[in-house]
């Protein structure tokens, strides 16, 4: 399962962080553990930060320096107005593509 | 992340400029190397060879790139401070992250300028030129 998850993984960790986003404020650090926890093994902790970086630069989310007790501020995530727009178009674009996958399934049994 | 002041610059520093690239950009670039030797042996060695990479196919210089040493730096100052393993942030693949952190500060890549160019091409021979010079990235 190890490698067609993390192709499968690709086109779609953005909308999986900015769901997690959409509960709670979070650091990158703490995304890539509950990833892990739920079953992502694989997934590197630079990834996780390049699409932070990417996803700050788009304007989806807003970030706060929060000074930690171990080394450097922390910047913490949260989804703002247009994360959340993004966040619904993904959602929609997910069912559809859910949708169809299961329909193929179905028709080739 | 523009740390510049916003103080007008003198004549003879705009000249300067014109001949060596803006002096900020070089500024946090000094920042950035000193950031790094500050950190443990592992990550210096990891984020060297990043930046070796970065070097051959990142942006080029400019404000983009100074941003993204300044990502870099965070990034492995953080690690080590959490005790997170290399492979851990390199994953199975280097290549794949560090390409993925790197597509964010396209602006002056040539790879970018490249892609763009071939898009273009393409529309011309589609015969669905817009009219539009080649964008730069």
């Amino acid at each position: 399962m190890g490698k067609l998850l993390t192709e499968m993984l690709k086109g779609t960790l953005e909308g999986i962080v900015l769901a997690i986003l959409s509960g709670r404020p979070a650091y990158g650090y703490e995304i890539t553990a509950w990833l892990r926890d739920q079953g992502f093994s694989d997934i590197a902790e630079g990834t996780v930060y390049a699409l932070l970086v990417r996803i700050e630069r788009r304007g989806l989310v807003d970030v706060e320096k929060v000074p930690s007790e171990k080394g450097p501020p922390r910047k913490v995530y949260s989804l703002n107005a247009q994360g959340r727009e993004y966040l619904e178009e993904f959602w929609r674009t997910w069912s559809f593509l859910a949708e169809r996958l299961e329909q193929l399934r179905e028709e080739g049994k | 992340m523009d740390t510049g002041s916003n103080e007008p610059k003198s004549r003879y520093l705009q000249y300067l400029e014109v001949v060596t690239g803006p002096l900020e950009d070089k500024r946090r670039w000094r920042r950035y190397k000193a950031r790094t030797k500050q950190l443990p042996e592992s990550y210096r060695t990891a984020v060297e060879a990043m930046e070796r990479y970065l070097m051959h196919f990142g942006p080029g210089d400019g404000a983009d790139a100074a941003s993204m040493y300044e990502d870099l730096a965070d990034l492995f100052e953080q690690s080590a401070a959490d005790g997170t393993p290399i492979r851990e942030i390199f994953g199975e693949d280097p290549v794949e992250f560090v390409e993925a952190f790197a597509q964010n500060y396209s602006a002056g890549r040539w790879i970018s300028r490249e892609r763009e160019r071939l898009t273009s091409a393409i529309e011309r021979a589609a015969g669905e030129d817009t009219g539009e010079e080649e964008r730069t990235v």
